[in-house]
């Protein structure tokens, strides 16, 4: 799928300066990723046996449908996007600008949860992401305390009242398998 | 008579302590996920789904239950109080709710909603009672191509009535049949779109999708765009209906339950158009100083209708999903993936090889919308508590939950990368205004659809003409185009 590209100030406002309606050229651009999409998945359909029995439809059917079709949408939406813009949009909620500095702290949180959570086990894991995300989220909130020391050292320990039981109920009563730092499966 | 038994010994089963307690932790986590903004109780079912490794089928089955109507209830709380427009089945409660809570009338708007939505939860629930075995039985007589075409009836309205535009919903829809493709074909065995790696021959879990396009999506668009948005709360004052708001909202809970009804009983999904239906119903229907209260002060008529018709909506969706094996929604869809974590493919078999399952479900949705009622009417002030969780916060724990559901399911990491770029698949198809319930159900829809349409060629002995030529799968046939057509051709009569 395509990453949302960054913004530039030419590109947000469509008709007017406070519309939220991404622009023209990023609709372009994600009409354009369907059409990749599409591709990719003729490509990948171009490798899938068709060897349909005696049933007449293969398990590669269904992928050639679903690339056409995609190519198709992919199509409109390109033209769509040329000829005016989306049809019938909504404005999305929320601001005009992204606020991009935001979004990678909560993305780091998730990455290195996911990259860390068998090492660190779940608890400590799970800490790191919800401080690193509440971090960010802080910041697009636009708090003056976010930075402070005091403020990081309350979301440490939320994080680890939020995880820790949450990974008690999980493991210990309804048996489900979370990674633990120990074998204890207490932390 | 049979009917009657069946519920007995479905009550039965449904009042030992054990599944009580479950309903009860179900119906109140419900109303929890339903009053908090930013999940809904398609993630808090999905990110729930690994329990289905541990716990008895039953016993899960009406725990999913209990969130699933749970999130009704809160919901409408949340749409009264907060000035902020929720999701889209409690979009029109918030019209007139937030105006009568403006106008001090909170309590009456919020009462309304909780009885409202009882009274037509427990009609509905009848109705599944009465209809569900019928339409079973009738089901049975249904084969591949039937299937097959009430399947794509389903994704029809699902992708191209509901949403705005027809381009956007098709191109989510086969996202998301394309998503269901990944992994190992049922049928031949053969591989598809797994580029070698082992972790996705066993296809996409719906776990997955759903947590991501949804909890995670959310998380990460609340801190690209929302971080500077403020939300305003109402007071809410005393939970309490007048003699007259009892007799405005009587009649206005039953029009909205006949509406909701039959919209939820038919494979289309959906509680949009229910919801519209019945508040332009009692708009139209009112007269006086109560019609000038519509869009002014807030008419209670304008709440108590359509969240009964919600309601009645999503009860008895159950029918198409209990008896057809359809979901017509994103919950729906994810409960039928807790079905298939237990082996159990929802249908017309389902009455006969698991009623007691069955008969259980359904006791529990009447003591479900019972414990409703009381959690709901005088412990409002608790849920509403809830509101007060600063947004970083909540935001960020709700990506604990979502990391308990993604990676509980398989204990695999590499779920995790995956559930980000989902997460961010959902940022960009929220801003560029694309409906993500055709993701989920034409993930979830698709493979049993696939199914259905090799399986009725192969009965037609490799000819597609078996669609046209029993007379049933015709007649969804001429349903489907007219349902793509019709609304097009109003619309053009509407212009010239």
């Amino acid at each position: 799928m395509t990453d949302p590209s960054p913004l530039d100030s030419s590109d947000i406002s469509l008709s007017s300066e406070a519309s939220a309606v991404p622009g023209v050229r990023l609709q372009t651009a994600v009409g354009a990723g369907v059409l990749l999409v599409a591709a990719g998945l003729a490509f990948g359909a171009l490798s899938i046996p068709g060897d349909a029995g005696y049933g007449g439809v293969g398990p590669n059917f269904l992928p050639w449908v679903c690339a056409l079709v995609l190519a198709l949408c992919g199509g409109l939406l390109v033209w769509e996007a040329r000829s005016g813009g989306y049809r019938a949009m909504a404005e999305p909620s929320g601001g005009v600008q992204a606020d991009w500095s935001a979004a990678v702290w909560v993305s780091a949180g998730l990455l290195l949860n996911a990259a860390l959570i068998t090492t660190l086990g779940f608890i400590l894991s799970c800490t790191l992401c919800y401080v690193l995300a509440v971090q960010g989220l802080r910041r697009a909130a636009g708090q003056a305390q976010a930075r402070a020391p005091r403020t990081w050292a309350v979301d440490l320990f939320t994080g680890l009242c939020i995880s820790a039981p949450v990974f008690w109920i999980f493991t210990q009563f309804l048996a489900i398998n979370l990674p633990g730092l120990t074998g204890t499966g207490w932390l | 008579m049979e009917i009657l038994d069946a519920l007995m010994a479905g009550f039965a089963t449904a009042i030992t302590p054990g599944n009580l307690l479950w309903a009860l932790v179900g119906c109140a986590l419900g109303t929890a996920v339903g009053v908090l903004p930013g999940i809904g109780p398609a993630v808090a079912v999905a990110m729930l789904l690994p329990i289905t490794a541990k716990v008895e089928v039953t016993a899960s089955m009406i725990f999913f239950a209990g969130i699933y109507y749970g999130a009704m209830y809160g919901g409408s709380t949340t749409s009264i109080l907060l000035n902020t427009p929720g999701e889209t089945a409690s979009m029109v409660t918030a019209m007139e709710g937030n105006k009568m809570a403006k106008s001090g009338r909170a309590g009456a708007a919020l009462a309304t909603a909780a009885i409202g939505s009882f009274i037509a939860g427990t009609i509905a629930t009848v109705v599944v009672t009465l209809f569900a075995p019928t339409v079973a039985e009738f089901a049975v007589k249904l084969g591949p191509p039937e299937y097959f075409m009430l399947m794509v009836l389903a994704f029809t309205t699902v992708s191209a009535v509901l949403g705005q535009s027809r381009v956007r919903g098709m191109t989510a829809l086969f996202i998301g049949l394309a998503a269901g493709c990944i992994g190992m074909d049922q049928i031949s065995g053969a591989a598809r779109y797994t580029g070698g790696k082992m972790e996705l021959l066993d296809g996409i879990d719906i776990v997955l999708v759903a947590v991501g396009l949804f909890a995670v999506a959310e998380v990460l668009y609340a801190a690209l765009y929302e971080g500077r948005t403020k939300d305003t709360q109402n007071h809410m004052g005393r939970v309490h209906m007048t003699g007259l708001d009892w007799k405005r909202s009587i009649p206005a809970w039953l029009r909205g339950t006949a509406i909701g009804t039959p919209f939820g009983c038919i494979p289309a999904g959906g509680t949009e158009i229910p919801t519209f239906l019945s508040y332009a119903a009692e708009k139209k229907l009112a007269k006086g100083s109560n019609k000038d209260e519509f869009g002014r002060q807030g008419a209670i008529e304008g709440v108590a209708g359509p969240e009964a018709a919600n309601n009645a909506t999503v009860t008895a969706a159950l029918i198409p999903l209990l008896t057809l094996g359809i979901p017509t929604s994103n919950t729906t869809a994810v409960l039928l993936g807790a079905f298939q974590n237990y082996g159990i493919n929802p249908g017309p078999q389902l009455f006969t090889t698991s009623a007691t399952l069955v008969w259980a479900l359904i006791a529990s949705l009447y003591i479900g919308n019972l414990m409703l009622l009381v959690l709901n009417l005088p412990m409002v002030g608790l849920w509403v508590k809830l509101l007060k969780i600063p947004k970083p916060q909540l935001y960020a724990g709700i990506l604990i939950f979502a990391t308990v559901g993604a990676y509980g399911m398989r204990q695999s990491a590499f779920d995790l990368f995956l559930l980000y770029g989902i997460g961010l698949l959902g940022v960009l198809m929220r801003r560029f205004d694309f409906p993500t319930a055709p993701v989920v159900v034409g993930m979830i829809l698709g493979p049993l659809a696939e199914a259905q349409m090799r399986n009725a060629v192969s009965i037609g002995e490799g000819s597609w003409l078996i669609f046209l030529q029993r007379p049933m799968s015709l007649t969804l046939i001429i349903i489907v185009l007219a349902v793509l057509i019709v609304p097009r051709l109003l619309q053009r009569r509407a212009r010239t």
